[in-house]
């Protein structure tokens, strides 16, 4: 009958790892053994059909006859029967179901069989037949294979290997259950990865070897052709995996990659295993002067020191001295060079002008947020139109007032961000003023300079560790000192700046002893470095219930939980010591420190955990209300458990989109003190990367009724546009700057949001995550979190007095662009194809890796999830993502091909 | 939400005139409008429809990482689940019941009734869009704050307010009614098992519209993408339809079926638009299967043509080699066409790309027509005398249509005659008659 071929019982022993359409196949197989006992049985089959049974009946049949002589030919014939077959995809061969109705016989058989080598035989056609009895649990194909050992397990064809693979896994969790020995299997297993990995398969391959914990062993199953898909799929998975197992496949694809020389890879992975020798080692195993350059590239974006290399040149690499000239020739090169006011920016001309309102506007914070417009927008380009203008009558920064003197004069920093002489010579100047406000304004200037890149000479050390910042009277004074070297030695993991900084811990004043907390968690972020987290806690342990009260403490709590930036379980000690607070304060701390420890890990057991946590609706209206007094702010663990949310999802595609969805609910159903989070929250999701569902959400708060919630909405618009230059963003903004006209904050908000938007004129991003999306920038993820830790009281920080907290998104900083060097790292103008990342883990062939490109000649700018590929062979990368600074070598056959 | 923003847009005037207001007694002034109505907090904090999709899952070979993303989803998906339940357990029961009726109420007051039924032309901005009405004329009206904007996109089918003619809600059902019909809801009862023979033919359907829908996998491992659709074609009666039938009847895809001549309609652009819709729908329940029968009421070749009607029949296909291979994706969607008349279809329609998979159905042979007589034969009683072999080594060219009605023949004669059972005699007498009637439909050679 015709169904008989086609849809017998489909896939039997196909339904591998992922079965979903396993329900289907048992509906349709009870439909056809219905329909095939309707039937008269030899009316279904065709003629071939029905020799072909009959000649294996007639086999079986031999073999259950005494005589042993036919034995072998007729185990032979029956191997023959089923090698030879083929049959639809997804059908069972015949031969294997002609002989079905044989298998109990035969496996009856073999047990009164005298051990020779026809046993042998007969146990290998049983393992195959095995695989259509897969009933789970049975492991009968793997039972059958262990006791026929044999080398050509590939002739059976590539479904019988998965299957046995299969089995395998099973079996191999069975037995571990029981304690048993699994020597057998494993050896099994092993035989079978060469074939995986010779027949596209590697997926395969790595699947097995995870599910038998020993991923180990595939390096040395590898070759020249597989290395590369095999890494490759590892690394993927790396996000996905428990604890002990995510760490084992880093190390191996680690260890690949250095098998096969290719240190880029290398060291990027050994970034993301977060272990310093392991850097350092694979930056030192190679002697081509070249490659260690690229590899300093890679190590100066992540911001590690390492110690400095011999070679000058490579040590220059190493401290990012470099970028600042890359960034220059990018701007020049891209006709960017011009500055921009920030009325370029908010495109004065395109608003309404509405009489008379806009002069009712506080001019002062108009001006501040001028200042700071101007200063995100101009970063690193070295000139502006406002504060590095020489020869004005009334300088911008007295423009400003009070502390905007100090934000104005610091913004010089950032305008010659990167460009460490030259800046030091242009702030120099407000360094001896006498008014306080700019004086301290121009030492944190002097911070962000330095920051992102070091330099020989350590300016920033010497010129804000002194006494006569560290210990000036004014508390201005100290306060940028100590946030200049914080943002200055940024991931530094400096031992000698702790100690200026760790005695300013015990000031009596809360702001400098929390911002001193502050620069030292940025300063040893993800460092786990016990003396600075004891240090801290110290403090926390002998303050006063009411000092913990105050606003700043916040950052006590921050810096400590910036020290275990993806750390992991090394945070817990930390956490179990912080109970012992006994101080709503200590919960803050513990959230916070769980964010950051599992920060880009895409954990769910954290994200539960952090959920559970916005749970609990805090009534503040049933307390009376001097306990209302006391109580207020105590919930704001609930908004660090939302931030908590998007720390730890992001960087892992699949989290990060969920948790998008997490947040509807949270709006949905949270408590005020959630709701203001939820904008953050999304913004520090995806930073830089305008997608239209986020910023349509987003512009949907941004009128909310809840004004702080509205305002961080309009903020995490900025940080999600961050240097975009996205023109739906921009009029998004736009039309908030008329809807909000007469609201001061909102107004400011909008500024500084549209100043990030445009920030570096479009060519700085803020993305913590670099090397194709691989490695997250501690440093980064750390100067974004302080800002929006801030924010969470947005009131009473950014849109108070303290504004300069802003200036903590400068370590986040990053130019998105790729500019290719040639040997003598000078700029090297080359066609490169700019497109959308393609994911090709696990495709078959060489699949593009990019879609919709366009071919654009260096340098060239990358939005996010955007990736370049050199246009032709001429040139040989050295880096394995073309992003940042990349060297190019000259491709020797290339040359050859052209003269030919 | 846009609305407040459209509240502050719509007038730049009444937004000034509250700045005047707001001057006089200047700290009361509140940014935002507070809207008159208490539902609107609800719907914004339910974000976009765009979020509530899920990730999709990469790769599609059967490989762990698969497995792992998929858990990521799961998990994340009970995470999801065990929050709302508790906060839903939290909440305070009662009131919320209460307050959706009375939004609801204010709404319906709103909207009013009768409501008119219009075309959205054109959006303009953000609450202000072009509607044609069914009458004719177009109108520039107001989008309703409530209306979830979401939803509205050019040409949806919208509600309109009997007076002021602004847009008032939305019909979310976007496709014509028309298409819902065609969407099988009842399998048809005809399996795999009721065809006789066409063995191949049932593997190719299989291998180019069911397997890829089940396993695309097994095509992406071998680095092929899977056929688009395939054409079954043959002389009349062998089966084209009923294999289709038997297709739906053993997948779960969607399954909607179209008659080639359904797709001419009285109006001009009324054909295209039916063929879009009905992809459009097919898309958004995919995966789906679509089948069209008689392929060549629409898809006959192209010619100079001086009649409308022919040119608005070459314009519906050409809306269909579009759908079939055009810009889009159209993703898990399969296309079986059926026809007896091959050679009249343009060729572009079924060309490898649209159509990969060319399938002929022949008149069958011996063995297969012994198949089909003892599936018709099957449920009938037949008496002693019947030997069926005497027709299936004929040499006479039967279809498998004609044999169904030799069987039915047979069957009607023997009831004529009141016996229970069928007789070789009957046989032989209805398959004269069938024989008879069907050489009488052509004309023998008398043209040629």
């Amino acid at each position: 009958m015709a169904n008989e071929d086609g849809s017998g019982p489909v896939d039997k022993g196909k339904a591998k790892v992922v079965d979903p359409p396993k329900k289907d196949d048992v509906v349709m197989k009870d439909a056809n053994t219905k329909d095939a006992k309707g039937e008269p049985k030899e009316e279904e089959l065709s003629e071939e059909d029905q020799q072909l049974k009959s000649e294996l009946d007639m086999l079986a049949e031999r073999l259950k006859e005494s005589d042993s002589n036919l034995y072998k030919p007729a185990l032979e014939a029956i191997k023959d029967f089923i090698r030879t077959s083929t049959s639809s995809m997804t059908a069972v061969p015949k031969p294997l179901k002609f002989l079905r109705p044989h298998y109990d016989d035969l496996t009856g058989l073999y047990d009164t069989w005298k051990n020779d080598d026809d046993k042998l035989m007969l146990a290998d056609v049983l393992s195959v037949l095995g695989m259509t009895y897969s009933d789970d649990d049975r492991q009968e194909s793997l039972k059958y294979r262990l006791l026929s050992p044999t080398n050509d397990i590939g002739g059976w064809g590539h479904e019988y290997v998965r299957h046995l693979a299969l089995e395998i896994g099973a079996l191999f969790n069975k037995r571990q259950e029981k304690e048993e020995d699994t020597q057998d299997i494993a050896d099994l297993a092993l035989s079978l990865i060469p074939y995986f990995l010779t027949h596209n398969a590697e997926a395969d391959a790595v699947d097995l070897l995870s599910e038998l914990e020993m991923i180990e062993v595939l390096p040395k199953y590898l070759d020249e052709n597989t290395y590369a898909r095999a890494c490759l799929y590892m690394v993927s998975m790396v996000n996905l995996l428990p604890f002990p197992e995510d760490i084992a496949f880093l190390r191996t694809a680690h260890d690949i990659y250095r098998q096969y020389n290719k240190l880029t890879q290398a060291l990027v992975l050994a970034i993301r295993l977060n272990d310093h020798d392991l850097i350092q080692d694979d930056f030192d195993s190679t002697e081509d002067l070249l490659v260690q350059k690229q590899m300093a590239f890679i190590i100066a974006r992540q911001q590690i020191s390492l110690t400095p290399a011999e070679d000058d040149e490579v040590a220059e690499c190493l401290t990012n001295s470099k970028l600042s000239a890359m960034f220059q020739y990018m701007a020049k090169e891209l006709n960017l060079a011009d500055p921009k006011t920030p009325d370029d920016i908010y495109k004065t001309h395109l608003e309404h002008q509405r009489g008379g309102a806009s002069s009712s506007v506080d001019s002062a914070r108009h001006n501040l947020a001028s200042t700071f417009v101007n200063a995100f927008v101009n970063a690193g380009f070295g000139q502006d139109k406002l504060m590095l203008v020489e020869d004005e009558a009334s300088p911008w920064v007295y423009k400003n007032k009070d502390l905007g003197k100090l934000s104005a004069a610091a913004s010089i920093g950032l305008l010659m961000q990167w460009d460490v002489e030259m800046g030091l010579s242009s702030i120099d100047k407000y360094t001896y003023v006498d008014e306080i406000p700019i004086r301290a304004g121009a030492l944190l200037g002097i911070g962000l300079v330095n920051s992102g890149t070091r330099s020989e000479t350590e300016p920033a050390l010497a010129l804000l560790a002194e006494p006569g910042v560290l210990e000036h009277d004014n508390p201005n004074i100290r306060m940028s000192g100590i946030m200049g070297l914080g943002l200055a030695y940024a991931g530094s993991h400096r031992s000698d700046i702790a100690d200026f900084i760790t005695p300013l811990l015990s000031d009596s004043n809360n702001q400098l002893c929390a911002l001193a907390a502050l620069s030292l968690g940025l300063i040893f972020v993800g460092s786990s470095n016990g003396d600075i987290s004891s240090s801290i806690l110290e403090i926390l342990f002998t303050r006063e219930p009411a000092e913990l009260k105050d606003k700043w403490s916040r950052f006590l709590s921050l810096g400590l939980a910036l020290l275990f930036v993806s750390r992991q379980e090394e945070a817990e000690t930390t956490i179990e010591t912080l109970k012992a607070i006994d101080h709503p304060f200590s919960k803050h701390t513990q959230v916070l420190v769980n964010a950051c420890a599992y920060a880009g890990t895409g954990n769910v057991l954290k994200i539960q955990q952090m959920l559970h946590l916005c749970n609990e609706h805090i009534d503040k209206d049933n307390k009376d209300k001097d306990n209302k007094e006391s109580k207020e702010g105590d919930d704001i663990f609930q908004s660090y458990a939302v931030l908590a949310i998007a720390l730890i999802a992001m960087g892992e595609d699949v989290g990060q989109e969920m948790v998008l969805r997490q947040f509807g609910h949270l709006m949905h159903y949270g408590e005020g003190v959630i709701r203001k989070a939820v904008p953050l929250a999304m913004g520090l999701l995806s930073p830089s990367n305008p997608q239209m569902r986020v910023y349509d959400t987003l512009s949907r708060y941004s009128h909310d009724n809840d004004n702080d919630v509205a305002l961080n909405a309009i903020f995490a618009m900025g940080l999600v546009g961050a240097g975009t230059n996205n023109a739906r963003l921009a009029q998004l903004l736009r039309s908030l700057v008329s809807y909000y006209h007469r609201d001061e904050n909102a107004l400011f908000m909008v500024r500084i949001a549209q100043g990030l938007l445009h920030m570096g004129k479009g060519t700085i991003g803020m993305n913590p995550f670099h090397a194709d999306r691989q490695v997250m920038s501690r440093v980064s993820v750390a100067g974004l979190l302080t800002v929006l830790v801030s924010l969470v009281d947005a009131k009473s920080f950014i849109l108070s007095d303290a504004h300069y907290l802003l200036f903590f998104l400068v370590p986040a900083m990053q130019p998105r662009f790729l500019v290719t060097l040639d040997e003598d790292l000078k700029p090297l103008a080359v066609n490169v194809r700019v497109g959308q990342a393609v994911d090709v883990v696990g495709q078959a062939g060489r699949p593009k890796t990019i879609t919709g490109w366009q071919t654009q000649s260096t340098p060239v700018l990358l939005a996010y999830g955007e990736r370049a590929e050199l246009e032709d062979e001429q040139y040989i990368s050295l880096a394995s993502s073309m992003e940042g600074l990349v060297i190019l070598k000259k491709n020797p056959e290339w040359e050859a091909e052209q003269d030919s | 939400m846009g609305n407040t923003q459209s509240g502050m847009g719509q007038g730049g005037p009444p937004g000034d005139k509250d700045g005047k207001d707001a001057k006089k007694d200047k700290p009361k002034y509140e940014p935002p409008p507070p809207p008159p109505r208490p539902g609107r907090k609800k719907r914004r904090s339910q974000g976009p429809d765009a979020t509530s999709k899920l990730p999709t899952v990469y790769p599609n070979a059967r490989c762990k990482l698969k497995m792992l993303r998929m858990e990521r989803i799961k998990d994340h998906l009970l995470l999801e689940e065990e929050f709302v339940q508790n906060q839903e357990a939290l909440k305070p029961t009662g009131t919320t019941d209460d307050r959706a009726a009375e939004e609801r109420m204010r709404v319906d007051d709103m909207r009013g009734s009768p409501m008119g039924v219009g075309n959205l032309e054109e959006m303009i901005d953000d609450d202000h869009a072009i509607v044609s009405s069914a009458t004719g004329p177009e109108y520039y009206v107001s989008i309703m704050s409530f209306v979830d904007k979401d939803l509205l996109e050019p040409n949806a089918t919208v509600l309109l307010h009997h007076k002021s003619v602004s847009i008032v809600g939305v019909l979310t059902e976007a496709s014509d009614p028309l298409i819902t019909v065609m969407k099988l809801d009842k399998a048809p009862t005809e399996s795999y098992a009721d065809i006789g023979g066409l063995e191949q033919q049932i593997q190719e359907v299989r291998e180019a519209v069911e397997i890829p829908l089940l396993h695309p996998e097994l095509y992406e491992e071998m680095g092929i993408k899977p056929p688009k659709g395939v054409i079954l074609y043959g002389s009349p009666g062998t089966g084209k339809t009923l294999l289709a039938k038997a297709v739906a009847n053993q997948t779960s895809a969607t399954f909607l079926r179209i008659v080639g001549s359904e797709l001419i309609q009285k109006y001009l652009g009324d054909g295209p638009r039916l063929v879009r819709q009905i992809f459009q729908v097919a898309a958004e329940h995919a995966p789906s299967i679509v089948f069209i029968d008689e392929i060549d009421a629409i898809g006959t070749k192209r010619y100079e043509s001086t009649s409308g009607g022919e040119r608005e029949i070459q314009r519906t296909m050409l809306e269909l080699l579009n759908q079939l291979d055009g810009f889009d994706d159209r993703g898990d969607v399969k296309v079986i066409m059926a026809t007896n008349k091959i050679d009249t279809l343009d060729p572009a329609l079924i060309r490898p790309g649209r159509i990969d998979r060319k399938i002929l159905f022949e008149n069958p042979d011996q063995n297969t027509k012994r198949k089909i007589f003892t599936l018709h034969t099957s449920k009938m009683s037949l008496a002693e005398d019947v030997d069926l072999d005497e027709f299936i080594s004929q040499k006479d060219d039967l279809s498998g249509a004609d044999i169904k009605a030799i069987c039915t023949e047979a069957g009607l004669l023997a009831l004529r005659e009141r016996r229970m059972r069928v007789q070789m005699a009957d046989f032989r007498s209805a398959r004269e008659r069938v024989l008879k009637t069907k050489t009488e439909g052509e004309p023998e050679g008398l043209y040629l």
